[in-house]
């Protein structure tokens, strides 16, 4: 830990505990699991990029069905691959317990949208049904069962009808599941 | 798509307004009531073959290619565009982040504006040099703003804000460093010492209070287990532990105060007599030995402590008993409160809903085993919400009535198996009382004899609730809520039957019998408190332990039990009461209390991990833990605080042992206190609260009063807002299908043959609309010089199709719900519709990024309707024109067939422009109306 505490700096540190919803010690976690996945790869550069595929042996997301999005959704590179460690501490930032509803529900809508085009459509929804009950063919929904259930969350959600559930709505819908603020969370 | 589409049917706006027209001209004038419905078939099949674009943008959007530059129209969206557009068209320089969601509270309005900008981020077509600057310019000033809003907040505000924000590490830097750049060049402009002290004491505490955060985070107790646990069994589990470990904090607390006030200043003064042994039983009956020890009421000294202070013991143990529960009620309500307010508040009313399932998938679970297992169990629950809604309530009323009768016949066995364990704990204490002779030595047997009681009572909270849950096989409950919650209340129910049952016996007849009953009452607690700890243990030997080899080996068909956190949490709540309870005549109790809960929290641990499978139903979690803290509050608090209060108040105090003896009551030692100050000129106010509030009623009826005034207007508030809400929703619902009429309008134009009959109809309806009110009439003017643009538009393109849009503008003009400012953006949406009207001329693939962009509008008005800002929804309606000349030029570009459409494209942006004047002038008008 001393290690790693010596390694970013005061100045660095600070300004990261100002920019996220992270304690210092999260912070220092952070830094510590991130280079430990760094050190399989190359250490050379000054804010390397680790790749996707490293970043999802973590075991906080490796079982996550959403894993691939979540990553896609934080990284700030052109081609959506890899986590710069500040990437990484966005991830954490949003999932970590501090973090506001808005934060959280505008990430969570992001990551929901799979194909990255601002609305939840129908396709969105399935995907992200099929993302939850599992993606192999007898775990899945059946088609009738599919539409139907799309039919009910687009009439939960859906104020404006036009048939897709935009942000607002998606907040909307979120600020009125309690349980999602606490479960809408990681801990490293 | 067909389930929102008829949306407009249903209007009665529609059917009132003038837009029938249209229907009265048609020859076809259909006799019922709905003039639409027969338009229906046509504008479906306009829908399934005209613009099959526009469906399927809808409906499937694998096909993004020719999404890609049109997005934009959520206020959202722009961040993912960046992504996703190739960035040669972007505006890469840093200086335009986009700005979208990212609203502290304080800041709402503005951010809201500087969001709608954000949609031009993407959508810069080089060619279009103009415009780019000039979105540039305006990007770059919101940037300004927001940097200026954000110099402009309080140290604590900026950096909540700047973290809000819903960007990259990198952008929030920036951002952060131009709010720094921005604030060190005003300071150093006027630098006044107190800002800049103010600055520095706020960064140390700022400093202070995040080194204090970590330390906690630090010192967090069972932080890896409760990760471990949230890891395999999900949050609803985990709360059980959390609430363990609340309680485990509060008992610390209430030790520490208790020790610290109460038994420190004791100790010195204490001796055991020596005749007096410990036999080792004590540690279950917590009589003998214990009974001179610091443990009890009993032992503590009435008399005031001399030394280089004078220590008032009487005092010193009412006030901190006093203080510990003031606290307790304050902490619990204050949780109880908060998290009310965000669980059930501002929580769906509709049950089982689709997204909550969807919503409450967990993050934290990060084993393999537990996530395949939380993916079947959500299916298996969406499936049932799926069936239940299907099937619907289709109960015929003998199956009704006998439901009911099951229900009736469950709750009346439930509630006589309490009334009459609670009576047969009477009987059974007078028994033991009978048996008991105030002794300070008793034999082994009589002491062990204590422990029948407490023994009986356990062995009823374990017995009796496995009993109840049974009735859950046989009562058939329509919903999985109601069973739990009965469930619960029958637990509760019996839990302070006994515990009530027990209270009344010892204020009536341990209090009159024994010479130093507090002590007695106390070593009763004790036990309770020990042999449940007992019980709780065989409770998880039982509950999880044999149901899991039950389960594995014998009977496959009942599986690996879960983890019952409603029965633990009851179980818990019932240790705290007695915990409380006891406080008063076992100050020390916490201790034992403290031990429970820690040896608790590792057996409940072990329990969980080797015998329990992670909870079929997900969900509702937050909404259990609500309901546990308001269990805690009501029956287990108020209950044990009134108890104590009964003791404070109407109950003698022994006579010869403990702090108060030879008082009336325990609470006169705050008048003889008083008297006593009455001589010190210093505590004159002491003495005055003590006469004017303490005692006097008219003080309690006037607060009575304030806070039922307070409560009835805040009722009223409610109300209102409930109908408020509804209004406002029912705005957003019509909002919506306004759209859908729209969209339809457009596809039966498309369909519909051009006229020329647009002269007189225009005419018409500049008629009508100076016939009627100001407000209206300064709208429509500008609508009119709209359409005048939409129709000169049209006509470049050699196309005259107005008369149709001009019945829609009148139609708008009735719609009673419409404000001057929604009848302008009416005309807005219609200024745009002229646009997309001519594209649709153009190839399709143009016109339904087009609907889009007009969808997005519409959501936008809305935004403006909701803001009520006057200067923002103006430049939001230039934004939104230009916008859409931007999509329309852009789109050519897109296709790539200039040649063809060339000759169109100066009249269309001319036409567009003129639109935005038109927008421009009402909005001016509509202003100077206002």
């Amino acid at each position: 830990m001393g290690a790693t505490a010596s390694q970013l700096g005061k100045d660095v540190l600070s300004e990261y505990q100002e920019l996220t919803f992270l304690t210092k010690q999260e912070i220092l976690l952070a830094h510590k699991r991130f280079t430990e996945l760094q050190s399989r790869d190359s250490r050379g550069n000054l804010n390397p990029r680790v790749p996707t595929e490293t970043i999802l042996t973590l075991p906080e997301l490796k079982s996550n069905p959403f894993r691939d999005r979540i990553c896609r959704v934080f990284s700030t590179s052109e081609s959506k691959d890899g986590l710069t460690f500040e990437d990484f501490l966005d991830l954490l930032s949003a999932f970590s317990d501090s973090a506001t509803l808005e934060i959280k529900s505008h990430y969570a809508f992001r990551i929901f949208d799979f194909d990255d085009d601002g609305t939840l459509d129908e396709n969105d929804l399935k995907k992200l049904v099929n993302c939850l009950t599992g993606e192999t063919d007898d775990t899945r929904l059946t088609p009738d069962e599919m539409t139907q259930l799309i039919r009910n969350i687009l009439e939960e959600s859906d104020i404006d009808k036009d048939g897709t559930v935009n942000l607002s709505e998606f907040q909307h819908v979120i600020s009125r599941s309690p349980d999602f603020v606490s479960s809408f969370k990681i801990v490293l | 798509m067909t389930h929102y589409s008829n949306g407009a049917f249903y209007n009665p706006a529609y059917h009132d307004s003038e837009t029938l027209e249209l229907d009265r001209r048609s020859p076809r004038k259909p006799h019922h009531s709905n003039p639409y419905a027969q338009e229906e078939p046509a504008w479906q099949a306009g829908r399934a073959n005209v613009f099959p674009t526009v469906t399927g943008q809808w409906g499937h959007s694998d096909d993004s290619a020719w999404r890609v530059p049109w997005e934009g129209g959520q206020e959202e969206e722009s961040r993912w565009g960046r992504e996703r557009l190739p960035t040669g068209h972007l505006p890469t320089h840093p200086q335009s982040p986009p700005w979208q969601q990212a609203a502290p509270t304080n800041m709402t309005m503005r951010w809201r504006g500087m969001r709608r900008m954000s949609m031009f981020v993407n959508g810069e077509p080089t060619h279009l040099s103009i415009t780019e600057d000039a979105i540039r310019n305006e990007l770059e000033q919101e940037e300004q703003n927001l940097v200026k809003d954000l110099v402009a907040c309080s140290t604590k505000d900026r950096i909540q804000g700047i973290k809000e924000l819903p960007m990259s590490y990198e952008e929030k830097k920036h951002i952060r460093s131009q709010v720094l750049a921005f604030k060190s060049s005003k300071k150093s402009r006027h630098l006044s010492c107190f800002a800049d002290c103010s600055d520095n004491v706020s960064l140390s505490f700022r400093r202070c209070g995040s080194s204090m955060a970590s330390t906690r985070q630090t010192l967090e107790l069972w932080q890896g287990t409760m990760k471990e646990i949230g890891g395999r069994f999900g949050t609803s589990v985990l709360s059980y532990f959390l609430f363990l470990k609340s309680l485990f904090m509060l008992n610390i607390f209430s030790f520490l105060i208790n020790f610290g006030f109460i038994t420190i200043p004791m100790l010195a003064y204490n001796q055991i007599p020596q005749n007096v042994t410990f036999r080792g039983l004590e540690l279950l009956t917590g009589a003998g030995y214990f009974n001179y020890t610091v443990m009890y009421y009993g032992s503590y000294g009435s008399d005031i402590i001399k030394g280089l202070l004078d220590y008032n013991m009487q005092l010193a143990y009412f006030f901190t008993i006093a203080a510990y529960m003031v606290l307790c009620g304050a902490s619990i309500i204050y949780s109880m409160a908060s998290s009310f307010k965000t669980n059930y508040v501002l929580s769906d009313p509709v049950a089982g809903g689709s997204w909550q399932l969807l919503c409450s998938w967990d993050f934290s679970v990060t084993n393999e085993k537990a996530v395949r297992q939380r993916k079947n169990n959500l299916r298996v629950q969406l499936k049932e919400t799926l069936s239940e809604k299907t099937q619907g309530e289709g109960l015929t009323t003998a199956e009704r009535m006998k439901h009911f009768g099951v229900q009736l016949g469950a709750w009346f066995i439930s509630t006589s198996l309490a009334v009459g364990c609670g009576s047969a704990i009477y009987f059974l204490s007078q028994y033991e009382q009978r048996q008991t002779t105030d002794t300070d030595n008793w034999s082994l047997l009589q002491e062990a004899e204590t422990l029948l009681v407490p023994f009986v009572v356990s062995l009823i909270n374990l017995v009796v609730p496995l009993f109840y849950s049974l009735f859950n096989k046989f009562e058939l409950y329509s919903n999985q809520r109601r069973q739990i919650y009965a469930l619960i209340f029958r637990n509760v129910l019996l839990k302070m039957s006994i515990l009530g049952i027990l209270c009344y016996y010892w204020m009536k007849e341990v209090a009159t019998k024994f010479s130093c009953w507090e002590s007695m009452v106390g070593q009763a607690l004790y036990r309770l408190v020990i042999v449940d700890f007992f019980f709780l243990m065989l409770g998880s030997f039982f509950g999880e332990f044999l149901s899991n080899v039950i389960g594995t080996r014998w009977l496959p068909r009942l599986g690996v039990p879960e983890f019952d956190v409603a029965r633990n949490v009851l179980d818990l709540i019932y240790a705290q009461t007695l915990a409380w309870i006891g406080i008063y005549f076992s100050p020390l109790l916490p201790v034992i209390q403290i031990i429970k809960f820690f040896i608790l929290f590792y057996l409940k641990k072990v329990s969980l991990m080797q015998n329990c499978q992670p909870p079929r139903r997900v969900g509702r979690a937050a909404q259990m833990r609500t309901i546990f803290i308001a269990l805690l509050f009501f029956p287990s608090f108020v209950g044990s605080l009134s108890m104590m209060a009964y003791t404070f108040w109407s109950l003698t105090p022994s006579k010869h042992c403990g702090p108060f003896q030879g008082l009336n009551n325990t609470f006169s030692i705050v008048g003889l206190w008083v008297t006593d100050l009455e001589g010190i000129s210093t505590a004159s106010w002491v003495v005055w609260i003590y006469q004017n509030v303490i005692r006097s009623e008219i003080f309690y009826f006037l607060v009575t009063i304030i806070i039922l005034f307070i409560t009835f207007i805040f009722w009223q508030v409610t109300q209102g807002r409930k109908l408020l809400i509804l209004l406002l929703r029912q705005q957003i619902i019509n909002e919506g299908k306004d759209k859908t009429f729209l969209l339809e309008k457009l596809q039966t134009l498309q369909k519909s043959q051009p006229n020329n009959k647009s002269k007189t109809q225009i005419k018409q309806s500049k008629r009508r609309s100076d016939g009627s009110s100001s407000g209206v009439r300064s709208n429509s003017n500008a609508m009119v010089q709209t359409f005048l643009a939409g129709q000169q538009d049209s006509r470049g393109n050699y196309f005259c199709d107005v008369p149709v849009p001009s019945d829609i503008s009148t139609s708008y003009q009735r719609i009673p719900i419409a404000s001057d400012r929604q009848s302008s953006s009416n005309a807005l949406a219609l200024a745009r519709q002229r646009a997309e009207v001519q594209d649709y001329r153009t190839p399709s693939t143009l016109a339904s990024p087009l609907v889009q962009v007009m969808q997005a509008r519409q959501d936008y008005e809305r935004q403006a309707d909701a803001m009520d800002d006057g200067s923002s929804s103006m430049s939001n309606i230039m934004m939104q024109v230009m916008e859409a000349r931007m999509r329309a030029e852009e789109g050519y570009g897109v296709q790539g067939r200039p040649v063809a459409t060339e000759s169109s494209v100066p009249a269309r942006s001319s036409a567009l422009i003129q639109a935005m004047l038109a927008r421009q002038q009402s909005q001016n008008e509509y202003d100077d109306g206002y």
